[in-house]
């Protein structure tokens, strides 16, 4: 039998066991706490039902990338450059007009990124990629 | 000046502050504490203006130079990895994807992970850039 060294009037809870849970409970949050911010850029495409493709034909602006990485726009081949410049003037024409990014399967996604990332610049929230018709 | 109300043969410290911020810590870890799926492979990301932080992402997806697929720290075949992503999804609903495509990273093979991560139900998929 245990005697208290000191019994008081009033009766205490020991904290001690308690407080060694909470104390590993917050090393354990603290360890796995991973404060990872990734940014980037929303890939989502557009709903199905809202394309039209024989309508917007002519309206919509698009992109493709070869396998050697170069870049035509509207089947007109320019600069990486001259991306940016490019779609704005084409989406002045035509404001309703979306930009769609079709590149080779062999081509750089960073290249695709870039130019995803020109358009937005140039003022189109509508950007899509779509999948090369071979 | 204040009075002891109670004295003591021995000194006791006061531990009732001490608590009341570990309990604070304690809660605040808990609730932020997001258990990120990480890719567990560096990739060089490109770089973008327009990038916006993924507040949410809960899901990284690596894509290598030479054309690996890395989920939650293993290399995965790209035809397993829809479900791969859908036991990941199904831990965390409310996260999103982020897809970190190496620059020098095929073209098609990004397409095709976005289209997996769509096909399992995702709502929101990304691709990670670093800022210019």
């Amino acid at each position: 039998m245990r005697k208290f060294s000191k019994p008081d009037e009033e009766a205490e809870i020991n904290m001690t066991p308690m407080l060694d849970i909470v104390f590993i409970m917050l090393i354990f949050f603290i360890v796995t706490a991973s404060f990872v911010k990734e940014s980037g850029l929303d890939v989502n495409k557009p709903p199905p039902s809202e394309q039209q493709p024989q309508d917007d034909k002519k309206k919509n602006i698009l992109i493709q990338i070869d396998a050697s990485n170069r870049i035509f726009v509207n089947l007109r081949p320019i600069d990486i450059a001259s991306v940016r410049a490019n779609v704005e003037r084409l989406h002045a024409e035509n404001p309703e007009g979306v930009v769609v990014i079709q590149p080779a399967s062999d081509a750089f996604a960073g290249l695709v990124v870039e130019i995803y990332d020109q358009a937005r610049q140039a003022g189109v929230d509508n950007v899509s990629i779509a999948e090369a018709t071979q | 000046m204040r009075e002891h109300t109670q004295q003591e043969e021995e000194a006791e410290i006061n531990m009732t502050p001490m608590l009341d911020i570990v309990f604070i810590m304690l809660i605040f870890f808990i609730v932020t504490a997001t258990f990120i799926k990480e890719s567990g492979i560096t990739v060089e990301k490109p770089s973008a203006v327009t990038a916006e932080k993924q507040d949410r992402a809960s899901i990284l997806i690596a894509i290598t130079d030479n054309d690996e697929v890395w989920i939650n720290r293993q290399k995965v075949d790209i035809k397993s990895l829809r479900t791969n992503i859908e036991k990941l999804h199904a831990e965390n609903p409310q996260g999103t994807v982020v897809v970190q495509a190496d620059v020098r990273s095929k073209a098609g093979l990004l397409i095709a992970v976005t289209e997996a991560v769509n096909a399992s139900g995702v709502p929101s998929v990304a691709v990670a850039t670093e800022e210019k």
